[in-house]
């Protein structure tokens, strides 16, 4: 016997309540004032002694529904050996189907069923079975029964599904599956056991101490090739096809290449053994838009789910950015242009325009803007770009010569400390901490090698987040959010006047990483995992529509349109934001090599899970975990009523007692 | 014919309306005046200021009664006397005891007996009758031997309006005294719940009927105490002697009413055995019955 929330035994005083009650009734009857006793009699003894009895017994049952009310949260549990719940010899066959992409291979499924067929056909009569799919998740097909017809109906209704099974994972989600068992749990896996489903460490392959693990290797030497990756450019639409022979034997395939459904082009590929083959593509011309380009190896073989690959191309629009040098140093941002210029993918289209022409350009046409010193920019061009920035605009401004002549930053209004201009041609300083974890910084650790002999001292803002600081705490480069915009400040010059960071090497990644995070987290990217979810409000597309590779509208997990799980193979459209984009959901790879472990391995596993002694004869050692303790907390809350039925019934009783009625 | 008739403002006549009133004074006076308003077409209205005689004025009467007619035409001095004025006295015995402060309504037994007091004093002065009053309960409280003297009537009120519950019953006390002082022919009213037995009663009236005095017995009872009502088994506490008995509430409803049924019926025929009126009022009734009660005795008596 076993208390579950022993905690709860403080309930007890309540019992303090009645009897407290008690008293106060025995102390004050219902007593009353009468003119005259000349013509009363007493009642009759024997009905007084009634009442009272009656009441004692009222007072009873009422601390019992009290008592046992707080028992039943308590939550007594008796322990109970496993074998005691279902009769001598009796077991719990556990038969887990894998059901992972690779099981769709030649007849594989079909010999995985005949298998687990057989299982439940040699089962002892008092024995019970359950059946459980294993895919991405662990799906409990049907519960422990002795029913066999229901087993054998489920193994009919299982598919195999499109992904990846790991042993290890698996194993570890059936420890919490079979925890509960009542019974010595045999468990059978029916699995083509692939080499690549084993996890890094083979312990994680064991199953509970309690549990006989019998595996039911279904594999064959099935042929089979995959297009493992392709990979092309949405600028110039080249592609290339990484193709690999996981069979024994050498393959001639043809690998047919599609855009948008139509075919582009077709290559005959001879594939060694193992080997893995490289192949380029013409310069597709992409069409406007998202394109639909798909790889696909003829004839097909035992696993034809992974001879297809597709990729979605969608060519860069051109992105205009609006440069604003400094008056006084025209060449401001020529380095910033010239690196913007090298980034292709990103499509930058700069226009460079000066403080006095500002007013000549309409601000909301540009993705971003560059101020290369806003201290030269006048009242006007600061109160436009202010605004622009709090209408959804994104700048990056640095502090130059003009700016620290000036009390406060301008647009985001952060104090200059005393003598704003700090450092010497002479000394330098570097930087000390940096946020590598921000998007516009992702990776950029050599920008530590940069030397800064001058920058703007400011005190940032609370509002203010420091992606960049010197190693004297100087911030470097600070974040601003601004009304529905972004402001990036740089306390230094975009140019070498003040630092050598335009002539490092990180410098173009540098540029390319603040103009993928000006433009909104550009990196879209246009590939996603099988399993993997897609974030919609991450991605700008909260309020769109997904459809799925069958044209379907998809909900989002939770019901929302947050999160999409990409659970098929093909195309994912998404719409909203007032574009359409594509994102291509391949097979995965790993259950591609359909190699199966070698039968020592296989051995090894098996010998994992050998019941022990002790259980297997069903003398479980008390207090173990095996033993699952039996809670009474039901039977307990049981009495609790009976005994409010009771007690109802009696206080009545008693009632008509004190009423004089006849009991 | 005997009924006082609708005319009677029988409002002014309900206990809960006159313990509203602060004055016991003011009570009797409007009980009375509302009584009698009612009743100008009744068979009593011979007990009003109706004249009866002549007599020679002596010294010590009060020179308001002098007929000055008479005096004009006669140069002597008479005095006019009426029929009512001419009778006898009344002495009321107050019941004062514990028993007497029950009540289950507006009014307890003890204020009723006070209102029922006060407005026979004030009826029997209207009519120039002496009136007296002892106050008892098991010793005498108070003691106004009868008189019609002027402000007697405000002495005798004010003794009732003091009267307050007291302890236990002993009717042989007041009477006992009674008889000390009173050896004249007269009234005597007893106001009490006359909780004692019919033979007690017996013993303490007879004495007085053998003296010449006419007794008239006014039983106050509670509708609780004549017909109780309980809805739980109850603990009941005499307030006399403090006893506690618990009873059922089929006791109450039953055999209790079977006894004081028969106890009210042996005090009505031990009345009548000791040659007294006997009259159960209820408290929460209109005075007016228990007034008509009297003055049907006063009449026959008069």
């Amino acid at each position: 016997m076993t208390l579950l929330a022993p905690l709860f035994f403080a309930g007890l005083l309540a019992v303090a309540l009645p009897l407290w009650l008690h008293r106060l009734s025995a102390e004050n009857p219902n007593k009353r004032l009468f003119s005259s006793s000349m013509f009363l009699e007493a009642g009759e003894p024997r009905r007084v002694l009634a009442k009272k009895l009656q009441y004692l017994l009222l007072l009873a049952l009422r601390i019992a529904v009290l008592m046992l009310l707080v028992l039943a949260f308590v939550q007594p549990a008796l322990w109970r050996p496993p074998q005691a719940a279902g009769g001598d010899g009796a077991e719990l066959h556990v038969i887990v189907l894998d059901s992972s992409a690779s099981m769709a291979a030649g007849n594989r499924w079909d010999r995985a069923r005949n298998a687990a067929t057989d299982i439940v056909a040699d089962l002892a009569p008092e024995d019970r079975a359950q059946l459980i799919a294993a895919g991405r998740v662990t799906e409990l097909v049907t519960a422990p029964t002795v029913d066999r017809a229901v087993v054998r109906q489920g193994i009919a209704s299982v598919e195999p599904g499109v992904f990846h099974l790991n042993f290890g994972q698996l194993m570890r989600a059936l420890d919490g599956v079979l925890r509960g068992a009542e019974l010595p749990v045999v468990l059978h896996l029916v699995t083509d056991a692939q080499q690549t489903g084993l996890p890094t460490r083979f312990a994680e392959l064991a199953p509970r101490d309690s549990v006989e693990l019998q595996v039911h290797a279904i594999s064959a030497s099935e042929s089979n090739a995959a297009i493992e990756s392709l990979a092309g450019s949405a600028l110039d639409g080249e592609l290339t096809a990484a193709v690999r022979n996981f069979g024994d034997r050498t393959l001639e395939k043809t690998l047919r290449l599609e855009r948008n459904g139509e075919v582009v082009e077709e290559k005959t590929l001879e594939l060694p053994p193992g080997a893995l083959v490289q192949t380029s593509f013409d310069a597709l011309t992409l069409a406007a838009g998202p394109n639909r380009v798909r790889a696909m190896l003829t004839p097909a073989d035992d696993l034809p789910q992974d001879d297809v690959r597709m990729v979605a191309l969608k060519r860069p629009e051109p992105r205009p950015v609006l440069l604003i040098p400094g008056d006084l140093r025209a060449q401001g941002t020529l380095f910033v242009e010239t690196a913007m210029e090298t980034l292709e993918a990103l499509a930058l289209d700069t226009v460079t325009t000066t403080a006095a022409d500002l007013g000549d350009q309409m601000l909301e046409e540009y993705e971003f803007v560059v101020a290369a010193d806003l201290g030269a920019l006048g009242a006007g061009e600061i109160e436009r770009l202010t605004s622009y920035v709090e209408s959804g605009g994104a700048l990056l401004a640095a502090l130059g010569p003009r700016s620290t002549a000036q009390s406060e930053v301008p647009i985001t209004g952060q104090l200059f400390e005393p003598g704003a201009a700090a450092g010497s041609s002479d000394a330098y300083v570097s930087i000390g901490t940096l946020d590598v974890s921000h998007p516009a910084l992702r990776g950029l650790d050599t920008l530590r090698a940069a030397k800064f002999f001058r920058y703007a001292a400011i005190v940032p803002a609370a509002q203010d987040y420091v992606l960049m600081s010197f190693e004297n705490g100087a911030p470097l480069m600070l974040e601003r959010n601004l009304g529905n915009g972004r402001v990036l400040l740089f306390t230094s010059s975009l140019d070498k006047e003040w630092n050598d960071l335009p002539v490092q090497p990180v410098f173009v990644p540098f540029i390319a990483g603040i103009a993928n995070h000006l433009l909104g987290g550009a990196g879209f990217s246009n590939e996603a995992a099988l399993g993997s979810t897609l974030a919609l409000r991450a991605m700008g597309l909260a309020g769109g529509q997904i459809f799925d590779p069958n044209g379907n509208a998809v909900l989002g997990l939770g019901g929302g349109t947050d999160d999409v799980l990409l659970d098929r193979i093909g195309f994912y459209e998404l719409v909203g934001g007032g574009s359409t984009e594509v994102v291509a959901v391949n097979f995965d790879t790993r259950e591609s090599d359909l190699r199966a472990v070698d039968a020592a391995t296989l051995e090894r596993w098996q010998g994992l899970g050998q019941r022990s002694e002790t259980v297997a004869a069903g003398a479980a050692p008390a207090g173990s975990e095996e033993v699952a303790p039996a809670p009474l907390g039901y039977w307990v809350l049981f009495l609790a009523l009976l005994a409010l039925g009771m007690e109802s019934w009696v206080g009545n009783w008693h009632l008509r007692i004190r009423r004089g009625l006849s009991a | 014919m005997p009924a006082a008739g609708p005319t009677i403002p029988r409002h002014l006549l309900q206990p809960e309306v006159l313990a509203g009133l602060a004055n016991l004074d003011l009570i009797a006076r409007a009980v009375v005046e509302g009584f009698l308003t009612g009743m100008h077409r009744s068979p009593f209205f011979g007990f009003s200021q109706e004249f009866a005689e002549y007599r020679a004025y002596s010294e010590g009467d009060d020179p308001r009664f002098v007929d000055w007619n008479v005096y004009a035409r006669t140069d002597r001095t008479y005095i006019k006397r009426y029929v009512g004025e001419t009778n006898t006295h009344l002495v009321i015995l107050l019941d004062a005891s514990a028993s007497m402060g029950f009540g289950s309504k507006a009014v307890t037994k003890l204020t009723y007996g006070k209102y029922l007091a006060a407005t026979l004093a004030y009826l029997a002065a209207r009519q120039h009758d002496a009136v007296g009053l002892i106050v008892f309960d098991q010793d005498v409280r108070e003691h106004r031997r009868p008189s019609s003297r002027p402000g007697h009537l405000q002495g005798v009120l004010h003794a009732i309006d003091r009267a307050e519950p007291g302890t236990g019953t002993d009717l042989k006390v007041p009477i006992e005294r009674f008889r000390e002082f009173e050896k004249g022919r007269g009234l005597v009213a007893v106001i009490s719940d006359f909780y004692c037995e019919p033979e007690a009663l017996l013993a303490g009236v007879r004495p007085l009927a053998y003296q010449g005095q006419d007794v008239v017995l006014f039983q106050l009872l509670d509708p609780e105490e004549l017909k109780p009502e309980l809805k739980e088994s109850a603990l009941l506490q005499d307030m006399e002697s403090g006893e506690t008995v618990e009873v059922s509430p089929i006791f109450m409803r039953s055999r209790y009413r079977e006894k004081i049924d028969a106890h009210v019926e042996s005090l009505k025929k031990a009345a009548i055995g000791a040659g007294a009126d006997h009259s159960l009022v209820d408290i929460t009734q209109p005075l007016d019955a228990a007034l008509r009660s009297y003055l049907l005795f006063r009449q026959r008596r008069g």
